[in-house]
């Protein structure tokens, strides 16, 4: 039975998220992110959205999961910002577009291409879905105190995932092959599925939101060479970045308050 | 005409030399010399068209102000141009209209995106690609604001091919479209309207430039005319300050990185 106070998909009420929320796509990586909080407490977890929530340097923070895609982040989204959420922190992986992301490198999201149908239900086409610059100058800096490999830079949020993969296959084939060499022409260093979204729909609800990937796959390396190398790869500094850069926003917002 | 000289970009006859890598970009080419003035040793170098160039110094780097013409198909030309002589970083210095009711006439606007609606960064990139400024630029000219004391606002700037449509929509055919289209991007948020800042930053992107755009805001999201006091307010000198410390502080931090930026490119190698 539905509580009406719970929100109807994530089933959190007032006080059950901080004003900072991290945004994995992944549910199972919830637990992990939590684990960098101090005193984390498993909230809720309905269908995709998977809830902790901790404190960092004594303010109240988030870890929720979005689901993979634009609508279910978009729905995400807007019920935290209903519990008066303010910052949002996509932390995710994606794919590296440019031959200088390395696998393990980490992409700063600075806008992305909105190749993707929910942000469309909030804003036309022309409207550009950019991070906070706040929330992106903290990441740059967290990734600095990581020591994390870092590029700043364009993401592309496509709605297809195999459409990216596996273009060759699909009936619009010449499309997307065109398309993607747009994307990487025009510098894009990364390719995921939620960015785009997650930035139009905090613009129009007047929130921050910002984003941190780790980047894999490779645009210069085999496959064997890539597996190799993936197997030695973990999301540490990913979710260290993130926890540091909700730090920084964290002691921020107290000196301006 | 006599005829060209083939050593020099077609449309703003400059060659190789004639610029420095920092290049401001208004609008007006009346507005150049403006600008010049607060370069050291500024040098007329270029007029043709609607493109008009000084060159100076600037803490000792060399420092341009070259003009774009209205619109967008000038300003891609111009950055196009610009490019081929060596200007990897531009900066937009313009006037611009008010898209929130909390802006006041004569605040600054410092641009982090742009809204394509125009139609010249469309032969560039697909219409999902953001329009975005480079950050450093940004926050440059954000302190540049903040040094001059200039009140100023962070955000997103509607880039749009027609003047009239927006200040006059009532009177265009396609009257309900411009109005519902322009309450969607107040409501995303955008701070003001002009005419050139979407294109530049595409332009820049796949050029792999740096640009950036402070605007001063006027007028008001509903049109209506700005009073004599809010007139008053609009100084664009104070505009100038701002953009002209804001490369400063793009020039020293350009310095202060460059052994990093070596090591990073050696990196790439």
């Amino acid at each position: 039975m539905h509580d009406a106070n719970l929100q109807y998909h994530v089933q959190l009420g007032p006080g059950d998220v901080g004003r900072y929320v991290l945004l994995p796509g992944d549910p199972g990586r919830c637990e992990k992110i939590a684990a960098y909080f101090d005193n984390p407490v498993h909230i809720a977890s309905n269908r995709e959205y998977t809830t902790y929530t901790g404190t960092l340097l004594g303010e109240k923070v988030s870890v929720t999961s979005t689901g993979i895609g634009g609508p279910s982040a978009a729905i995400a989204v807007e019920e935290l910002a209903k519990l008066e959420v303010d910052t949002f922190i996509r932390v995710g992986t994606a794919g590296g577009m440019q031959p200088f992301c390395r696998p393990g490198d980490l992409a700063i999201v600075t806008g992305a291409i909105r190749d993707e149908g929910t942000s469309l239900h909030y804003m036309p086409i022309e409207f550009p879905a950019v991070a906070n610059l706040q929330v992106v100058s903290a990441l740059r800096q967290a990734a600095q105190r990581v020591g994390a490999r870092a590029h700043l830079g364009i993401s592309q949020s496509k709605d297809s995932f195999y459409g990216e993969i596996e273009p060759a296959r699909m009936p619009v084939a010449p499309r997307l092959q065109r398309r993607w060499k747009a994307w990487v022409d025009g510098g894009a260093i990364c390719s995921e599925m939620e960015a785009a979204t997650i930035f139009i729909v905090a613009s129009v609800l007047g929130k921050r939101a910002g984003g941190v990937m780790f980047m894999g796959g490779s645009t210069i390396m085999s496959q064997e060479e890539y597996a190799a190398l993936a197997a030695t790869l973990t999301l540490d500094q990913l979710i260290q970045t993130a926890v540091e850069a909700v730090k920084i926003l964290i002691e921020q917002d107290r000196g301006r308050s | 005409m006599a005829t060209r000289d083939r050593s020099l970009q077609y449309h703003i006859q400059m060659k190789a030399g004639d610029v420095g890598r920092y290049v401001f970009v208004p609008g007006d080419p009346g507005r150049c010399e403006k600008i010049a003035a607060y370069f050291d040793n500024p040098v007329h170098v270029a007029q043709n068209r609607e493109y008009n160039t000084y060159t100076g110094t600037l803490l000792g780097a060399k420092v341009s102000v070259t003009s774009t013409g209205i619109g967008c198909p000038s300003t891609a030309i111009a950055i196009e141009e610009l490019s081929r002589i060596g200007a990897d970083t531009f900066i937009r210095v313009g006037t611009s209209g008010a898209m929130q009711e909390h802006i006041l006439a004569g605040d600054l606007g410092v641009v982090t995106a742009a809204i394509r609606d125009e139609g010249t960064s469309l032969h560039y990139l697909p219409i999902e690609f953001p329009a975005v400024a480079d950050i450093d630029v940004v926050l440059a000219l954000q302190e540049g604001a903040r040094r001059v004391g200039a009140p100023y606002h962070l955000g997103i700037s509607h880039s749009k091919d027609s003047f009239f449509g927006q200040h006059e929509p009532e009177r265009m055919p396609i009257a309900s479209q411009l109005q519902e289209r322009w309450k969607a991007w107040m409501a995303g948020g955008a701070i003001c309207s002009e005419m050139e800042a979407s294109t530049l930053f595409i332009v820049s992107s796949v050029l792999r430039k740096r640009a950036g755009g402070i605007m001063m805001i006027a007028g008001h999201p509903d049109q209506r005319p700005m009073t004599d006091e809010e007139l008053a307010r609009c100084d664009l000198d104070l505009l100038l300050r701002a953009a002209i410390e804001g490369l400063k502080v793009l020039i020293e931090q350009d310095r202060a990185n460059q052994p990093a930026a070596l090591a990073e490119q050696m990196h790439h190698a």
